[in-house]
């Protein structure tokens, strides 16, 4: 029996790890984002890899979205990684 | 940034709500699916802008998340042109535009001629005009090399010359060459005597090289040697200088002058035309319908140029003033000519007196049938020291 192989699974492995950049405490870029887990423009929610992270702040913008990056604009006054 | 709005402008885009479902699985949905978003919004109806071309992808993703979208805001190129896309002769009108853009540009529409002082720029713009270098002209068939040689070889006095097609806009752009100052050196090298200038009485010498040969007091001639360029030292060689010096002599001069007493002046009548035209791509559209005045007119004629930037455009304005003129015979008193004569007699003192001082003069009028010759002899202090070269081989 042919063996099935799971892509998702295989990929994650080969991921490169997720790059942030944040500029000053208006702008986040993060590459290596694989979805948005919760959105308000007090707190965006992402999932990075095996990590979750939270960015919590005032008037909070996802400026632009791909499938593996986002830019979030806004006030921010804190990040959280969940683990 | 602002091309990316740019792009985003001709390409077109939407901005839509999210109505229902959930979010936040709708943004991955779109993010899976290669869908570009950007300026996504939060909230319950929560939205996005996205390409005109992805907008039906989107309905998948929305389905997925058990939403449903609503387009709120259409913007961009393809919208801004819905209402007139259809409308065939603006497109066409459009197009004809184009065509006769690069048409045009295909030629040269002005001519600028740039850094001369002596050659008048209408001599210039003449001879161009003569090698082919007109208003209208192909662009492909200016050849600068060949008009800078040419050029070159008609006006000598230009020293560096280059022509440069700019846009629409043949410019010429020159130095003029400086000639080579006067050595002084040179006259000084060259063996001359002084002789007299004119006859009369010396009043004073200042011999500064060269032996005089007159002194104080006496009566030379035209044309007599003042100071020799023949120096003796004191053994006894003699050397050949360049003689110099200052002879002021009491001299006597007579001027003339005549004047017309019958005459004929021209006058104005008041009857003026003005006859105006436009320059439109070398071409000349009339703006007045009036014909050549037939009659004796004097013409005057402007032509303006309008510039932009400091570019001259193809588009000029002339205008051309005719006024009627008529010839009159008129008469002159004898005051009005004698006053006219020492008007004119001024002028002649002024241009041949103009190194002399005059010391004393007589005038006499003598009237004749037609005409006044007025004469006045005068008694005048110059230098009549002359240079007289000696060529010696």
């Amino acid at each position: 029996m042919e063996k099935k192989i799971n892509i998702r699974k295989l990929t994650s492995t080969m991921q490169m790890p997720t790059h942030m950049e944040i500029n000053g405490n208006q702008e986040v870029i993060v590459d290596g984002c694989s979805g948005v887990l919760e959105y308000d423009t007090e707190a965006v929610r992402i999932k990075t890899g095996k990590l979750i992270v939270r960015f919590t702040g005032r008037g909070l913008v996802i400026k632009c979205l791909t499938a593996d990056s986002l830019v979030v604009t806004g006030f921010l006054t804190g990040i959280e990684f969940l683990v | 940034m602002i091309s990316l709005h740019l792009t985003r402008w001709l390409l077109g885009y939407a901005r839509f709500s999210v109505v229902g479902g959930s979010n936040e699985r709708f943004l991955n949905n779109c993010a899976r699916a290669g869908i570009y978003l950007w300026d996504i919004a939060a909230g319950k109806e929560g939205g996005a802008c996205v390409a005109v071309k992805n907008y039906r992808a989107l309905r998948p993703c929305a389905r997925k998340a058990n939403a449903k979208l609503k387009v709120r805001e259409r913007h961009g190129f393809p919208f801004a042109t819905k209402g007139i896309r259809r409308r065939r002769g603006i497109l066409a009108g459009a197009v004809l535009f184009m065509v006769i853009v690069h048409l045009l540009s295909l030629h040269v529409w002005s001519i600028e001629v740039k850094g001369n002082t002596s050659i008048p720029t209408e001599q210039i713009e003449a001879e161009l005009v003569r090698l082919g270098v007109t208003p209208g002209a192909l662009k492909s068939s200016v050849q600068p090399q060949l008009l800078q040689q040419k050029l070159m070889l008609k006006f000598p006095q230009i020293g560096w010359l280059s022509v440069n097609t700019r846009g629409c806009s043949a410019e010429v752009h020159l130095e003029e060459k400086v000639d080579r100052p006067l050595i002084v050196g040179d006259k000084h090298e060259t063996i001359c005597n002084i002789k007299a200038a004119r006859t009369g009485q010396i009043l004073s010498m200042d011999v500064y090289t060269g032996t005089a040969q007159v002194s104080k007091g006496d009566a030379v001639v035209e044309g007599q040697l003042l100071i020799s360029c023949v120096v003796e030292d004191n053994l006894g060689y003699s050397t050949l200088r360049h003689a110099a010096g200052k002879i002021i002599a009491e001299t006597s001069r007579t001027l003339s002058t005549e004047v017309d007493l019958k005459r004929s002046e021209v006058k104005p009548t008041g009857k003026t035309l003005t006859r105006r035209c436009l320059f439109l791509f070398g071409a000349r559209v009339p703006l007045t319908f009036a014909g050549k005045p037939q009659g004796n007119y004097r013409t005057e004629g402007a032509h303006t140029d309008l510039k932009l930037m400091n570019s001259v455009l193809p588009l000029g304005f002339y205008e051309e003033k005719w006024t009627e003129e008529r010839t009159e015979n008129i008469t002159l008193t004898k005051e009005q000519a004698l006053a006219e004569a020492r008007k004119q007699m001024e002028q002649k003192k002024k241009e041949e007196l103009k190194d002399a001082k005059i010391i004393s003069a007589s005038e006499d009028a003598k009237f004749t049938d037609s005409r006044l010759i007025y004469t006045i002899k005068a008694k005048c202090e110059e230098n009549i020291a002359q240079e007289s070269e000696i060529l010696i081989k």
